[in-house]
């Protein structure tokens, strides 16, 4: 029994908060909290999405061939993981298995999204609410402290103190945000070269790409790659020098953020070597992607297996403006191996869109559906999270023990990251090991982590593309013929998190399609068994730390959290609070009309 | 009230391809693709049509790579 004393929520004095918009996309999520100010805990939080953009609904009856570039509009910045995950559901689909050229420069191209994207992330939105101008504000105790300490990592990184490190991250000025924005053009450069455009590639295509591979592509992309790499290094050394001093500054924020390990990671870059889109061979060539998909409950791996991990999807109702689909259509009642499917498993999804007034209080509040990962172990249908991305692929990756290049290991405990000597930095080896448990600081240290990990993959790839070429072989593309009838899914990993495209197509059209990206299931509201999704989840019971009252709150220990699921560039956060009223409940506009 | 749109000219659903146009993945296209071999290698007509020939690798044995 536990023995904390907390007052029942009727007893406490609860203030509603609410942060809405907190973009994703565009400005549409909205985090509504109840914050007991005076036990400085969050005791309860919604995430409500007002956006509904009908993918799954338009994409009927079109040509199949034009999925990856019309999915590639979902987002525009990971746009191009939309295109890679539907052309690896097409080529399933097709029984296209395109030359390993084409795989090389597709890893290429995706290594060096990580890149750009985790970086512009890090360093210039969340690394915001790090910076000496808000810490000032927020806790400006905290900030004299950072002045006073030393870096411990600046022979790395070249900052003296952390109170430098801070100084640097601030927006616009600092000198750590506007070399983030250099190496995002220098990354997005390395995207154009494979891929063609950014972020919506044009070379990508099933069977393939158009890209024309000479060894000028990839020394063009090598010469980028060493900048890059540079920057990185410093990057990983200044990223654990600030969060280490936050846990030493403020002691308990490790509980910032917290929640049970389940995480779930769908896998990238897939090795040529072995990959033959085939669903029946998909537990083999799944296993040999160079970051191992996986499930993590508990800090144990659950399953590496994606035929196990796509059986157990199921996309729950209960507090999303949709009617149910139980009485619709199944496309699929069994996969190509004979598994049964289920009924709310995306392959068999109708998306039937009923609008509504929100209703935070019991009712429906979210256009989000919330999906969720059944374990037959437990019978559970699990939350998982993608705590942005880093952390869950870095963990599944380190547990799993598979993966083995000469620049990246998997030890089964940890990943260890070599990278090479760089124009302006040494050798350096890093090492990723699991923390205890996820939180907001982790998810957000194991950002930079796996930056460094894309950028030493893609000195592999570079490797094997140039060996390929050197050898003569060019070739980049697979004819193929689309079939009449057949199904197809992909799975790769979106920068912030897991990804799926699941395609069912029907006299060469498109019957049904599904994506699913990670931002469905961090935000997602609670399910019709009262599970709530992830934000919710990690927000609730968070401690706050933030020295401001409610007069001027700004929220800033539950904006870190949000933030540190990547809930695609939280670039205009507004505020409401509600007064400092006690338990009323306040209708903010979505686009922060009244926000303050 | 709301807002005026003209009358819909397409089908929804209507497939992107058009018949008789070529389409890239089709089977066999290879023939189509000067430059392109069947061993997956290719040559220098792969990047020009001005003599190509001339620009090949002056040793056979060297590996074939055009510019883009």
């Amino acid at each position: 029994m536990t023995t904390r004393q907390v007052a029942p929520a009727e007893q406490r004095t609860l203030t509603d908060v609410a942060f809405d918009p907190i973009t994703r996309i565009v400005g549409n999520l909205g985090i509504y909290t109840k914050i007991d100010f005076n036990a400085r805990e969050v005791v309860e939080c919604k995430s409500t999405s007002s956006i509904f953009r009908g993918y799954s609904v338009f994409m009927k009856g079109k040509d199949p061939r034009d999925s990856h570039f019309i999915t590639s509009r979902i987002c525009g910045i990971c746009g191009d993981n939309h295109a890679t995950c539907s052309v690896y559901a097409q080529n399933m689909a097709y029984g296209v298995k395109p030359p390993p050229l084409a795989d090389w420069i597709i890893n290429l191209g995706e290594a060096a999204e990580y890149m750009f994207d985790h970086t512009i992330f890090q360093d210039n939105m969340v690394f915001v609410d790090y910076c000496e101008r808000m810490v000032k504000e927020t806790n400006p105790g905290v900030w004299e402290r950072a002045e006073r300490t030393p870096a411990p990592r600046g022979d790395q990184h070249g900052h003296r103190t952390i109170g430098d490190i801070m100084r640097s991250y601030n927006p616009f000025e600092g000198a750590t945000y506007k070399e983030a924005l250099v190496m995002s053009r220098l990354t997005r450069e390395m995207i154009c070269l494979m891929e063609g455009r950014h972020v919506h590639p044009s070379t990508l295509y099933p069977g393939g790409v158009g890209t024309v591979a000479t060894p000028q592509l990839f020394t063009d992309y090598l010469v980028r790659l060493t900048r890059t790499t540079d920057f990185i290094k410093r990057a990983v050394a200044m990223n654990d020098d600030v969060f280490d001093f936050f846990y030493e500054a403020l002691p308990g924020y490790e509980e910032v953020g917290r929640r049970r390990t389940m995480l779930g990671c769908w896998g990238a870059f897939q090795d040529p070597e072995i990959v033959d889109y085939n669903y029946k061979n998909m537990n083999e060539w799944g296993n040999r992607m160079f970051v191992t998909p996986g499930i993590v409950v508990d800090n144990q791996l659950v399953t590496t297996d994606l035929v196990d991990i796509n059986l157990g999807m199921r996309i729950l109702l209960g507090s999303s403006y949709y009617e149910d689909w139980t009485g619709e259509e199944t496309f699929v009642d069994k996969d190509p191996l004979g598994n049964p499917v289920d009924k709310r498993h995306p392959w068999n999804q109708t998306t039937l869109p009923a609008p509504q007034k929100r209703d935070l209080d019991g009712g429906n509040y979210s256009w989000v559906m919330s999906p969720r990962w059944f374990d037959k172990r437990t019978n559970d249908f699990l939350a998982l999270d993608t705590g942005g991305g880093p952390i869950a692929r870095l963990w599944a990756t380190a547990l799993a023990g598979k993966v083995d290049t000469p620049y990246v290991r998997s030890t089964g405990r940890s990943v260890r990251i070599d990278l090479p000597k760089t124009p302006s930095t040494p050798e350096t080896h890093l090492e990723w090991t699991p923390p205890a448990f996820p939180n907001t600081i982790e998810r957000n240290r194991a950002r930079m982590y796996f930056v460094a990990y894309a950028a030493a993959m893609a000195f592999h790839f570079v490797d094997q593309a140039l060996n390929e070429v050197r050898s003569g072989v060019t070739k980049t593309f697979q004819d193929f013929k689309v079939p009449k009838e057949a199904i197809g899914v992909g799975f790769h990993e979106a920068v912030r998190g897991v990804l799926s495209h699941h395609l069912v197509i029907r006299d060469g059209k498109i019957a049904n399609y599904h994506p699913y990206p990670p931002t469905p299931w961090n935000a997602s509201p609670r399910d019709f068994y009262g599970t709530p999704g992830p934000y919710e989840d990690a927000v609730q019971g968070c401690p706050i730390f933030e020295e401001n009252g409610p007069e001027n709150f700004k929220g800033i220990d539950i904006m870190r959290t949000v933030r540190s699921f990547d809930p695609c560039l939280p670039c205009g956060v507004h505020m409401y609070l509600g007064g400092g009223r006690t338990l009323t409940q306040s209708h903010s506009p979505t686009f922060g009309a009244l926000a303050g | 009230m709301g807002i005026t749109v003209g009358r819909p000219d397409v089908e929804p659903d209507r497939p992107a391809h058009v018949a008789g146009v070529r389409r890239g993945n089709h089977k066999g296209f290879i023939k189509r693709q000067p430059g392109h071999r069947r061993n997956d290698r290719s040559t220098a007509r792969r990047s020009t049509g001005i003599n190509a020939r001339h620009r090949n690798p002056v040793d056979r044995d060297m590996p074939n790579l055009s510019p883009a």
